[in-house]
Formats: C-alpha cells, structure tokens, sequence
C-alpha cells in the first residue's frame, strides 16, 4: 500500500526533482568549475583546487567591487523597504483617485531594467537630462552635475535608479501584510492612542515584522547580485566606482573567457548572500523561521 | 466512382505529404547584433528570394551582449551557421574552433578573387592565422569629431595635435562652455580601447613590435602620452564623459560640448537634420597627432565550423555570405548609402552612389584620405581577454583613480602572461 508514512521519500520525489535539476544540479556543476581551469579557449578541464579563488581575491578589482557591492547593498535594501512600507501605509487609504495612484505605483515593476537604465541616463545626463536642467531653472546649480560620470556620485545615482525600480515589489507584498491586520485592533489603537507613530511602532510594525525581514532579505539579495541596471547606465564606470562583484562574474566568464575564475566569484557572492541572509534574520529575529 | 475517386485523390495527398523534404530546403541560422534590423531582414528577404529552398532566420542580441551571448550559444549547441563577427573576437573564436575559414567553403579562387578588392586593414582585421575567416559587414575608422560652427565663432583654428585640442578647449572653458570634449567612456565595451588606440596611432603610436611584446608602458611611447593626456584633460574638467554614441549624438547637437572621437558613421548621425538642430556643424579632422593616423577596423560575416563541416549547409551558408559581402557589393553598399556605414570593398569608393549620398553628410575626400592612412589593430588568440583586463585599467587611470605609470606597467605585464598562457596551450 502507498502510502505518506511508508514511502515519504517518493511523495517528496515530485517535489524534490525540479529542485534538485534546476537547484542543486547548477549549483553543484558551479562549484565544480569554479575549482578546475575552464578557459572556453584551451581543450581540457584540469582540476585546480583554490586557485580560481585566489587569483580574484589578490586581483585588481576585487576589493573594490565587493566594497561598493557592500555599500550598494546596505543602502539600497533598507532603502527599499523603508520606501515601500511608507508608500503602502498611504496607500492603504481610501481617497480620491486612490486605485488610480495604485496603478501608477507599480509601472517600475512592469519595465525591464534595461529600459528603467535608458530612462534613468536621461534623468542623469549632464547634457540634456531632466535632473540637471530643473535644478539649474530652479538656480540650485549653475553648471550641470556629472551624476553619473562622477566617481563621487555615480554610486549613489545607480542606488536611486535601482531602489526605484524595487520599491513597487515592496509596496505590494506590505500592502498584502497589511490588510491581513485585524480592523477593530486598528480602530481600538485609533481610538486608545493618538500618537500615529506609537500606533505603528506598537500595534502595526509587530504585524508587518515577518513581512519586513522577507523584504529585506530579498532586497539585500537582489542588490547584492544587481547587474542590468548598473550595466546599463554607467558600465561599471567611471574608474571602478560602480564595479560590482556581479561584473566580475560576467567579466571574468564571459570577457575573459575564464568559467572557473568566473564561477570562483560566483560562489563568493553565494557565500556571501548566505552570511547576509544570517544577518538580517539574526537582527531581526520574527516569527518567519519559528517552525526552525 | 465516386469512392474510388475520393480514394485516389486522398492517397495523392498522403503521397505528396509523406514525400522527403527536397534537399535544398535548409534554413540558416543567422546571428547578428541589434543595428538596424529592418534593413537586415530586408536583405535577407532579398536573398531568399535570389535563392529558393535556403530561408534565413535572423537572431539579434544587443551589442554589449552580443560576444557572450554567441559563445553561450556556440557552446550549448544551439544551431548557428553565419554570424557577425568582430575583428577584437575573430582570432579567439577561431583559436576555439568555432568558426571556419573561407576557403574551406568557398568555391576555389573566390576569396583570393574577393580579398583584392578589400582594404589593407579590414583584410588584416578578416585574416586569422594566415586564412580569411570573414567577408566585411563593414568597415570603417575611429574619427575626431568637432563642432565647426563653435570653432569659427570663437576664433580657433581645427586642432592638429592633441596639445592644440587642450588648448581649444580650455579657451572654450573660459568662454563658458563647460565640458568642450565628449568622450565615449564605458570600459564594458571594446570601442573603448579602440579609440584609445585611434588616438594612440594619431600619435604614430605602435602598441606592440613584431613579436608581439608591448611597447606602450614606455613613457615615450604616443599610447602612453595618449594615457597621461586623457588623464590631464580630464583633471582639467575639460572632458564630459558618456556610455554611448547615442547619448553623444544629442549631446553634441546641443551645442555644449565642440570635441569627440568616436566611429566615423556617427557623423552621419550628427549631420541628420531630420533629427539633429544642429545638423551641418560637425565635420571631421584628421586625429590629432605627429602621423594623424588612426585605427580602422572590419566587422564581418562569419561561417561556423559546425555548418562548414556540413557540406549542404555550408553552399548556403556560402550563397549567403556572398550575397551579404560578394560581387557587386549590392548590401555594403546599401549600408553605405542607407546608414552610412564605412566599407572595406574598396571599389566602393568611386560608386557615384555612395559619393553623393555621403556628401550630404561628410567631406568624402577626407574620409578616404583617413581611410588610406587608417592602420589595423593588433589582434592575437587573448587580445579580447586582455582587453577586458585593460579596460577597466584606462578607465581609472582617465578619472585618476590610478597613476597612468601603474597601469600602463599593469597592462604590459597582463599582456605578457596571457602570451605565454597561451603559448603554452
């Protein structure tokens, strides 16, 4: 007789496979290349050992990517989910052209990154960008800013565009929390308490904390790996200022045809989004992984 | 009788119907990188109907994406027969066996009869190993761009070393104009290095010797000149940098800016004046330097290994490049009137087609002047690879993130590893 409690490994087979094919499988062939020398040019796949990974961590661009992957990352999540629940708790309104606002909300999410990178280069472009010319109408500035040639502001204009173009993710899945939080306990905390920022800190934000960790951690993910938009408007430039550690897995790979010194950085980059996942998760300890 | 009819009328059907695909019925995969693809479809259409039995199915991939997107291609087997290929990738892809060279396709004598008529740097730029591996898609040079109208305004004669460049553009500084010089800057594309080169030869520059050692960490030598002006120029806020072309494009047309290098078919562009308001201001100079020579290049139409191990597939893959770069140069010169577009067919030059129809645009005497001085890049089996490395290099010592000494010696050094890597696989 089949059945759930004599044969549990097959019932989870259905389950299992796909994840083990499209998972477990890239992962582990991955890992195998990162510790063999897999040059697309050369015949031959000998086994290497560490050498992949030593040879990008001593190399030029590896400290800085990491450091402005880091930066990217730790300003560009909070980012997001601040952003995102500020906008949802508005939106939770009902007011005139509220469903309208709703809509609008979300058109970031439906363009495709390259596509927000063209829009955005022309919101930065110190010749004819929109940015530019309205500061300088409005006399902030007399001569265009360099947002995007400037190393010291390349950074921060790629972090706007990004966080940009996540912030409606964010706003759907808060907006999702929120309504799931019981009427009477908001009108009883409306009619107890008149502080609107005790109102979220004491009664809304213990509701929501489950949702902010899953935010967070796919925010802090989704930065740490982000790769079109940046590309696409600055191309890791000017001078390595937003060189990411993502390029160097596409530059190593697929520039200098070296799969195993790109695999080596790919496997840094998990290693590092598991550290990052143990942070967040640790700082903000929820009910999420209760079931641990 | 009338069963009997139904029944020979159906078994005609199922007779045509099962009959074999007759055998010149092959459709070609044809990669190519996303510029203009309503006049390649065109083409190709015109091809397939010169030539029933062979269809041609087009694939575009952007152009940043455009190596890494085939290599993935070629090496997860997808069916690819004729590609696009560059003059930085073709020596690495040919090293790898994923292309074929000409002859091993070509009817005998065809690409001995075609290669007299190609200029002298797209031939080298087409040539792997001694072989032809691809026919020009087309060719053209890296020019310095300027703004004419803003240089008579102002009273500065057209600069013929990089040191009267400076020193135009400051005097336009002066003057209100706060970056005189646009300059393509994204050290994730090749053109990056290659106008780094342009300008290097300008100098009379040679970046390597003829054993392929590196000359330009030398501090007399014109590509490290070249380096230290960029560095200098930049200090000096005389140098707005951007991603691309065709962000330049409006940038220049809104007369903020009088100085660029870029590909010479951008001047087309320029000078559109159904989308440009300044169209007519900008003309070309020989680049700046003691030679005013500058880099030419060829992209051309490649044949896989795997098609021309297929001796079917391989005639029309042939038909097909020969329609897209043979005799009598119908496409390069539909590229050249149409777009634009440089050309490595020399005969091209004395079409009174092409003649008028770049006039509008270009003074065509000095686009064939520069075009006889161009010189070819140096491109060996890891030069893409090295690119890579290098780029990023020149890009932090332009922003002065990194002394030009140190990188020049950085790229030296990576230059001479990669060659013995190499040489020992």
């Amino acid at each position: 007789m089949w059945t759930i409690n004599r044969y549990p490994g097959a019932w989870l087979l259905p389950a299992l496979l796909p994840v083990i094919l499209l998972t477990v499988y890239p992962i582990g062939h991955a890992l195998w290349t990162s510790l063999h020398e897999v040059m697309i040019l050369f015949p031959g796949e000998p086994f290497v050992g560490l050498k992949n990974y030593q040879r990008v961590i001593v190399g030029d661009y590896f400290g800085v990517a990491l450091r402005n992957s880091l930066v990217f990352t730790l300003i560009a999540a909070p980012s997001v989910v601040v952003f995102g629940t500020l906008i949802a708790l508005f939106l939770q309104k009902r007011f005139f052209g509220s469903q309208v606002l709703r809509s609008v909300v979300l058109l970031p999410w439906v363009l495709p990154g390259a596509i927000s990178a063209v829009l955005w280069v022309w919101v930065f472009h110190p010749s004819f960008g929109f940015l530019n010319g309205l500061m300088i109408d409005l006399g902030v500035i007399d001569t265009p800013i360099g947002w995007l040639t400037n190393p010291r502001t390349a950074l921060g204009a790629v972090i706007v565009a990004h966080v940009w173009t996540q912030i409606p993710f964010a706003v759907v899945l808060m907006m999702a929390a929120l309504s799931t939080i019981n009427g009477e306990t908001l009108e009883a905390a409306a009619i107890d308490c008149r502080s609107a920022w005790k109102r979220f800190r004491y009664v809304i934000l213990p509701e929501i904390k489950s949702m902010i960790v899953v935010l967070l951690v796919y925010n802090a993910l989704t930065a740490f790996t982000s790769y079109d938009i940046v590309y696409a408007m600055t191309g890791g430039g000017p001078g390595t200022a937003t060189t990411l550690l993502s390029f160097q897995i596409w530059r190593e790979s697929f520039s200098m045809y070296d799969f195993g010194a790109g695999s080596a950085v790919a496997f840094i980059v998990v290693l590092i989004s598991a550290m990052l996942i143990v942070a967040i998760t640790r700082a903000l300890p929820s009910d999420l992984f209760a079931g641990e | 009788m009338q069963l009997r009819k139904l029944l020979t009328a159906s078994a005609i059907a199922v007779g045509l119907a099962a009959q074999p695909t007759i055998a010149q019925d092959i459709t070609l995969e044809f990669v190519v990188w996303n510029y203009s693809l309503e006049t390649v479809q065109d083409n190709v259409a015109k091809f397939e109907a010169e030539n029933p039995g062979i269809k041609v199915n087009v694939t575009d991939y952007a152009w940043p994406d455009y190596n890494d997107s085939l290599i993935l291609r070629i090496r997860g087997n997808t069916p690819t027969d004729v590609v696009y290929g560059g003059q930085d990738w073709l020596p690495a892809w040919g090293a790898a066996g994923f292309i074929a060279p000409l002859d091993s396709v070509a009817p005998a004598g065809a690409i001995d009869e075609l290669t007299k008529d190609i200029a002298g740097f797209a031939l080298t730029d087409v040539t792997y190993d001694g072989k032809v591996y691809g026919l020009p898609y087309y060719s053209d040079t890296i020019s310095f761009i300027y703004n004419k109208k803003i240089l008579e305004d102002n009273g500065i004669p057209v600069p013929t070393t990089w040191e009267e460049v400076t020193a135009a553009a400051e005097k336009l500084k002066a003057g209100g104009m706060d970056k005189p010089i646009i300059y393509e800057y994204d050290q994730e594309l090749p053109n990056f290095y290659d106008a780094f080169v342009a300008q290097s030869y300008g100098r009379g520059a040679e970046m390597f010797d003829a054993d392929l050692n590196p000359l330009f960490a030398d501090p007399g030598n014109g590509a490290y000149k070249q380096l230290q002006w960029l560095a200098d120029a930049w200090s000096k806020g005389l140098v707005q940098p951007d991603s691309h072309e065709s962000t330049i494009i409006p940038a220049m047309n809104t007369g903020n800016h009088a100085f660029t290098v870029v590909f010479t078919y951008v001047l087309a562009a320029l000078n559109d004046a159904a989308t440009q308001p300044l169209a007519g201001q900008f003309a070309i100079a020989p680049m700046p330097g003691e030679t005013h020579s500058t880099l030419g290049f060829a992209k051309s139409y490649v044949i896989t290994a795997k098609t021309a191990a297929d001796p079917a597939r391989a005639e029309a893959a042939w038909k097909f490049v020969n329609f897209m770069a043979g005799k009598p140069y119908t496409v390069a010169k539909r590229w050249a009137v149409e777009k634009g577009l440089g050309f490595g067919q020399l005969p091209l030059f004395e079409d009174q087609d092409v003649i008028t129809a770049w006039g509008k645009w270009a003074d065509v005497a000095a686009l064939g002047k520069q075009a006889s001085i161009a010189k070819a890049g140096t491109y060996t089996e890891f030069s893409s690879v090295w690119s890579a490395y290098f780029r990023p290099l020149l890009a932090q010592a332009m922003v002065g993130e990194t002394p030009v000494d140190e990188v020049m010696k950085a790229g030296a050094q990576r230059w001479t590893e990669l060659k013995q890597q190499f040489a020992s696989r």
